[in-house]
């Protein structure tokens, strides 16, 4: 296994956002984790890059605990990780933004420059390379965080909703990306709220509800279980209204 | 293009003194490269790093009261006081740095400001320091190595090769890994340290490099004057002309600073004539607007608007 | 016996600097900025009340809630005017818009006002009043109780009434109360009125037994960091305990050491919490 999660606990205060996870990830594999907001992906997905620490349960990296490692520990170790609200360095240019990234396996400037634009031809962020981070739309943001944790060679990618925003034809480009990253030989895990994306990518799927797994399996499986309708349409009605925020 | 940009922007500052036989310019060109030091100083952590430092006074005033102190106590050269002006400026960085470069960039500036009151507070009443007069240097020179010039003209050089030397620093850091990740951190924390970016340790060492050539500007400063009080070396006043300066040119920009002093500095001799010094605060009113519409309309300062307006006008002409 | 008169002589002015400080607390942690021109607040709310007085001869109350009225609207159209356009933007704009304004504000009354200090009459409040052998000034006293009275109130606003659970769901998720139908906006314009009003009452306060300089805002925007700081980030409970520490610390240390130094304690304590408890006293970890 790349990466195990075993019984992943968390609260916060008294608040029990999410009660006992586990996740095995194998070299190779692209994972979605899917639920509706609030459900416990995102807090899971904090504890495997490092952000939190989980109350209870392990996080296991090639066998070596990493539960407590902080979010450093984890880029060095190779688990690169995508923001929810992307978080590119506004006044850098986009090469610059990607070269931060490269900085990790490369100490040298010409190199670090080298592998940023190797990055950038990968992720079609090439022509853009000396404009300002902060002229990018959301897309755009989304394509240049992707790619400067690209920059870092990770072994293992996390993309927290690296296509809620996208309109069709940007989802379809983003999906593109994301499957030349995984030819690369990359291993990802992809959270969405957003079902539909996730089916038509991902070849193992673990859906969350109030802090719980629910469900997991392949797509297909996925969606024709209970309980996942069940959460689904119980919440599709907050969820059109959280599109106006 | 860029290179003829370069030689006349060299034959400008080396020939600025000689071009006038007017003690008036003179004085004046020292003036701006000598503020010019201090905002490129504080450009280091203010503008690259991002931590708005507005207590830098305290560094310029420990680096303009050692040498005099060095001079009371033991008559040697106001030389020999520099280095120890760098020892406590040092020493007050880490200090405030440490605890505050872990926190939101707020509690940095509380900081900064907080310890520059307390310092001037304790020397405007410390008799060792000469309280609320201040302490004097030597009045007539016992040889070059007191540092009194008759002429502006020495100290004018003097001050050139400091500025140069830390505008060459500053561009050696902007292009090595240490200057991308600084200008990263002052992004986005969080992001930056899921990139590896030693955030805090790092705009700590830029704190530690501003402090130092704070303090040095502190230093050419009391020699060229030849005194020093409490309230021109430790005042609010000394750190918000930095941060004016700086932020009018362009924080961040490696010109910035040099930009602002050669508008603000002259600027700031003619209010004074105008208004007659700080004394009816006219003066402030007028800094303080300034600052307020830098903050509201043009953050990046003039450079920044200079790149916007070339960008539109070469949209125009596309 | 002295010792004693010291001690609350020192909680009464901890107060005040509790008020004027839970303002500032109030919208550090709704909208993650300090207002570096709070001391100015402070100071324009003394002028006030000396106007007021001088001017309109009202009395304390009425003087006091014309200085609350006044800041409060200083406080709204500062907002609306600066704040809202720099707070998303760089850390640099929005400290420097701020730190701007503490300029034209302080020197801005100094021009208009002059370097001389100016006061309302000594017996304002009446004479001194002798409790149980503690010698305590009138206006002191009233100036103490009526503090507290208006933090406790402040909190309990924030706590306890539609208004204040308002402006705490937009600290709080400004999205999420979007969804609710509360316009951030609009609460955070209150908050900054609010904060402002809590300025302006304190400085109609201090005025009754404080010189008034257009440059006391100085020592007083710092007293404000050092609280807010050590009562923890968004906490009026915390500003409210941390403030009357610091009045309590100020006084001991004008007494035992002498008054030029009193500021310099606080102020180093302030960078000793930086190094021990960050977090202040009551702020989140």
């Amino acid at each position: 296994m790349l990466l195990r999660a075993e019984d992943v606990q968390m609260d916060f205060g008294g608040f029990r956002a999410l009660s006992g996870a586990s996740l095995d990830i194998a070299q190779g594999e692209i994972i979605g984790l899917i639920g509706p907001n609030g459900a416990g992906k995102s807090t899971f997905f904090n504890c495997l890059v490092g952000d939190l620490t989980p109350s209870g349960g392990r996080v296991l990296l090639n066998e070596h605990d990493v539960t407590r490692a902080t979010p450093e520990a984890h880029a060095r170790l190779g688990i690169g990780r995508s923001f929810q609200v992307p978080a590119t360095f506004e006044d850098l240019t986009i090469l610059e933004n990607v070269m931060v990234g490269a900085f990790l396996r490369h100490a040298r400037v010409r190199e670090a420059r080298a592998q940023a634009q190797r990055v950038l031809e990968l992720t079609g962020l090439d022509a853009l390379a000396d404009h300002k981070a902060k002229s990018l739309g959301t897309p755009g943001r989304k394509r240049l965080e992707i790619a400067r944790v690209l920059a870092t060679e990770p072994k293992l990618m996390l993309l927290d909703e690296a296509l809620a925003g996208l309109t069709p034809v940007e989802v379809q480009q983003a999906i593109e990306l994301v499957r030349r990253i995984h030819r690369s030989g990359i291993t990802l895990v992809i959270v969405e709220h957003v079902m539909e994306v996730i089916l038509t990518l991902a070849e193992r799927v673990v859906v969350f509800n109030q802090g719980k797994v629910i469900a997991r399996g392949t797509p297909a499986e996925v969606v024709n279980d209970e309980a996942v309708i069940d959460a689904y349409l119980g919440h599709s009605h907050a969820r059109r209204h959280g599109k106006h925020a | 293009m860029r290179r003829a940009g370069w030689v006349a922007l060299a034959a400008v500052l080396l020939l600025f003194p000689l071009s006038f036989n007017n003690p008036y310019y003179e004085q004046l060109g020292s003036l701006v490269l000598l503020a010019a030091i201090s905002a490129s100083a504080w450009n280091l952590i203010g503008g690259f790093a991002g931590q708005v430092s507005v207590g830098n006074a305290v560094f310029f005033g420990a680096g303009a009261y050692m040498p005099l102190l060095f001079y009371k106590l033991w008559q040697v050269s106001p030389l020999l006081g520099f280095p120890a002006g760098i020892a406590v400026s040092l020493v007050i960085a880490v200090v405030i740095g440490i605890p505050t470069l872990r926190l939101s960039g707020h509690y940095f500036s509380m900081a900064t400001i907080a310890v520059a009151e307390l310092i001037r507070i304790v020397v405007s009443n410390w008799d060792f320091l000469g309280a609320a007069i201040g302490l004097t240097g030597p009045a007539t020179p016992r040889g070059w190595w007191d540092l009194v010039f008759r002429s502006s003209n020495p100290y004018y050089y003097m001050f050139l090769a400091v500025l140069v030397t830390l505008l060459a620093i500053t561009y050696a850091i902007q292009r090595s890994r240490f200057g991308y990740d600084l200008r990263a951190s002052r992004g986005g924390e969080r992001a930056a340290r899921s990139l590896v970016v030693p955030v805090s340790s790092y705009t700590l060492y830029a704190f530690m490099l501003s402090a130092t050539f704070t303090s040095l500007a502190g230093s050419l400063y009391v020699v060229k004057f030849g005194f020093i009080d409490p309230g021109s070396g430790f005042g609010i006043l000394v750190s918000i002309n930095m941060v004016l300066i700086a932020a009018l040119g362009g924080a961040g920009r490696l010109f910035g600073p040099l930009l602002g002093a050669a508008i603000l500095i002259p600027l700031q001799t003619e209010t004074n004539n105008l208004f007659g010094g700080g004394g009816t605060g006219l003066t402030y009113i007028l800094y303080g607007g300034i600052i307020v519409l830098i903050a509201r309309f043009e953050p990046g300062g003039l450079f920044e608007m200079w790149d916007r307006l070339r960008a539109k006008w070469g949209s125009h002409a596309a | 016996m002295i010792l004693l008169q010291v001690i609350v002589a020192g909680l009464l002015i901890g107060a005040v600097y509790a008020l004027f400080s839970s303002g500032l607390t109030l919208v550090w942690g709704m909208m993650n900025v300090i207002n570096f021109a709070h001391g100015e607040f402070v100071m324009l709310g003394m002028y006030v009340a000396f106007w007021a007085f001088t001017l309109a001869h009202f009395g304390v109350a009425s003087f006091s809630a014309a200085a609350a009225v006044v800041l409060f609207m200083l406080g709204v159209l500062v907002y609306l005017a600066l704040i809202r356009h720099v707070m998303r933007g760089p850390m640099l704009a929005q400290i420097l818009s701020t730190f701007g304004l503490l300029l034209v504000l302080r020197y801005a009354a100094f021009w208009a006002f002059g370097a001389n200090f100016v006061s309302l009459p000594d017996g304002i409040l009446g004479p001194s009043l002798n409790v149980g052998g503690i010698l305590l000034s009138a206006p002191k006293l009233v100036a103490g109780v009526v503090a507290l009275a208006v933090t406790i109130g402040m909190h309990l606003l924030l706590t306890r009434t539609m208004l204040g659970s308002r402006i705490l769901a937009v600290a709080e998720d400004r999205n999420a109360a979007m969804l609710m139908g509360i316009r951030p906006d609009r609460m955070q314009a209150i908050a900054w009125g609010l904060s402002g009003a809590s300025a302006g009452i304190a400085g109609a306060l201090i005025a009754t037994f404080f010189p008034i300089s257009a440059t006391v805002g100085e020592s007083l925007g710092l007293i404000a960091f050092v609280v807010v700081t050590f009562g923890g980030f968004g906490s009026v409970p915390g500003a409210m305990i941390a403030g009357l520490i610091i009045g309590l610390i100020e006084s001991l240390s004008a007494y035992y050491v002498g008054p030029v130094y009193q500021d310099v304690f606080v102020y180093a304590l302030f960078v000793l919490v930086l190094w021990i408890r960050p977090r202040g006293l009551m702020g989140k970890a």
